[in-house]
């Protein structure tokens, strides 16, 4: 161990070396920057030289800091892993920036914006580091203060978010609950008419009573296509349709009647689905009914294509034509004038010559 | 169309429901065997008559309890379970071991050519044709009777 005299000793070495006039050594010990020299040819790399803004920062006298190693200035909540690094730059003989943060003589923390880089002789040998230190407690000060409120905005953003999820975790199960009851309520109501219809003896009742079955069925298929899709906004007619068609012809047995389909994929607004679903169950059945009487076989054809920002839905037969059909449904056809009316649907009834034809043009969006 | 009738176990808590059913067991051909509304009572039936079919209702007067009573027919008893519910989307990836769904609310029709159908498949071991509307089979069953998607068609 070499003593403080002969470390000082250096350091003035080193400082009359560049000329006792010399402006340069002048500056750094009159500079406002704190700064240090140490010997790197010597064991443990002692500092020799540490200007007055160094003493005035660190709050140590001189001669409690000329030969000593730097790491002095560490305490017990400086980064370990930075001061590794500044100890690997340093055995590395390279140039190293890292903010630390060091403590004073009296023991308060301070952040040191610390810059060391090797000085080398006319052979290119290390001989000594020069050390520069800036307080910047108060810049680190901000940042933290800015990675804090961050960090609680973060929180503040994962609690909402987290609330968000739950409330609509909660209605989709809502959601689910009603369309359950819906759909269950609905086939109460068929089973309903479905079993007062077995118990009935009257012909003219028992015709009443299929043809609400008929419509709760009509309204029942909405439902159960409504919630298929993952959007339950929107209604495809064609599948509506389809299903449609499938369920009144199956329960028909008319195997003389012959379905053909033309269908284009086409959607409504969920809302307007119950309405649209009863009027083509009407104009279905009346087709199915009334266009051909037992005996009588032919054909049925149902379309859906768009028609200049129209949906055309036509549904036509070959039976009995329209003069000559003996219809008893002014029920249905109420029903078909009323919720065309309600959809804003333009429904046309011709003479098909044989048979039957009934279009019905409804908006894509809003009124004709 | 000589068939033998298949037994048919109800399992519903709506009893206008399952009454209706009934009489559509009936008009499809098959044989219904009762109607059990608890998931005990649905057990002990299903040990004691040894149905070929159970529809079952997801929604028992004993709660959510239709798919352990699936699994338990089709595991402990040697039938075959039916859903028949209005919660088609809840249902388990692997059915618990149902052979399919039939969607609430289901049309009359519906049931009866879904039935008609089914009889094909348990007593053939092979589907007789597309599943017919308002009828979703369980992945394994629809390999197993090599059934045909409609969908795949009419797409």
């Amino acid at each position: 161990m070499e003593d403080y005299s002969e470390f000082r000793r250096l350091g003035d070495e080193l400082a009359a070396g560049q000329g006792v006039g010399d402006p340069f050594a002048a500056a750094i010990k009159a500079t406002r920057m704190a700064m240090i020299v140490t010997d790197a040819t010597r064991d443990d790399n002692p500092i020799i030289f540490a200007n007055d803004a160094f003493l005035r920062l660190t709050g140590y006298s001189r001669d409690e800091v000329i030969g000593r190693n730097c790491r002095f200035l560490q305490g017990p909540e400086t980064d370990r892993e930075a001061a590794g690094a500044v100890r690997d730059a340093v055995a590395a003989g390279e140039d190293i920036a890292m903010d630390l943060l060091n403590y004073r003589k009296d023991g308060s923390p301070f952040w040191n914006a610390l810059y060391l880089s090797p000085v080398r002789d006319d052979n290119g040998k290390i001989v000594y580091f020069f050390g520069s230190q800036i307080d910047v407690s108060d810049k680190k000060a901000i940042e933290f203060r800015a990675r804090d409120r961050s960090e609680s905005l973060q929180q503040m953003v994962d609690e909402r978010t987290r609330e968000l999820t739950q409330a609509l975790e909660q209605k989709t199960a809502l959601l689910h609950e009603v369309d359950h009851r819906v759909k269950n309520n609905l086939q109460l109501i068929s089973s309903l008419l479905l079993l007062q219809n077995r118990r009935v003896p009257d012909p003219a009742v028992k015709a009443s009573l299929k043809g609400m079955l008929g419509r709760v069925n009509a309204i029942a298929t909405v439902h159960r296509r409504l919630f298929q899709s993952e959007d339950v906004e929107r209604f495809d007619v064609s599948a509506f349709i389809r299903d449609m068609v499938a369920d009144l012809m199956g329960s028909a047995m008319r195997d003389d009647i012959r379905v053909e389909l033309d269908l284009e994929r086409v959607e409504i607004p969920a809302a307007k689905a119950a309405p649209f679903a009863l009027v083509v169950n009407e104009l279905l059945t009346n087709a199915l009914r009334h266009g051909f009487p037992e005996g009588r076989g032919g054909r049925i054809f149902v379309g859906v294509s768009r028609l200049n920002g129209d949906f055309r839905i036509e549904i036509s037969d070959d039976g009995v034509g329209p003069n000559k059909k003996t219809s008893t449904s002014g029920f249905g056809l109420t029903i078909v004038q009323l919720l065309c009316q309600q959809l804003k649907a333009k429904c046309e009834t011709t003479d098909a010559e044989p048979g039957t034809r009934v279009v019905v043009l409804l908006p894509v969006n809003g009124a004709h | 169309m000589s068939r033998p009738a298949l037994d048919v176990l109800i399992v519903e808590d709506e009893m206008l429901l399952a009454i209706e059913l009934e009489h559509l067991i009936e008009e499809a051909g098959c044989h219904p065997l009762g109607c059990a509304m608890s998931s005990q009572e649905a057990v002990a039936l299903a040990e004691q008559l040894k149905p070929d079919l159970a529809l079952v209702d997801v929604h028992l007067s004993d709660g959510p309890t239709g798919v352990d009573v699936a699994r338990k027919i089709a595991d402990d008893c040697g039938g075959v379970a039916l859903f028949m519910t209005a919660n088609v989307k809840r249902l388990p990836d692997d059915f618990a071991g149902a052979c399919g769904v039939i969607g609430k609310p289901y049309s009359e029709h519906g049931v009866k050519t879904a039935l008609a159908y089914l009889a094909v498949c348990l007593t053939e071991g092979r589907a007789p044709g597309p599943v017919p509307v308002g009828l979703t089979l369980a992945p394994a069953y629809a390999e197993r009777w090599a059934a045909e998607d409609p969908l795949s068609k009419s797409a």
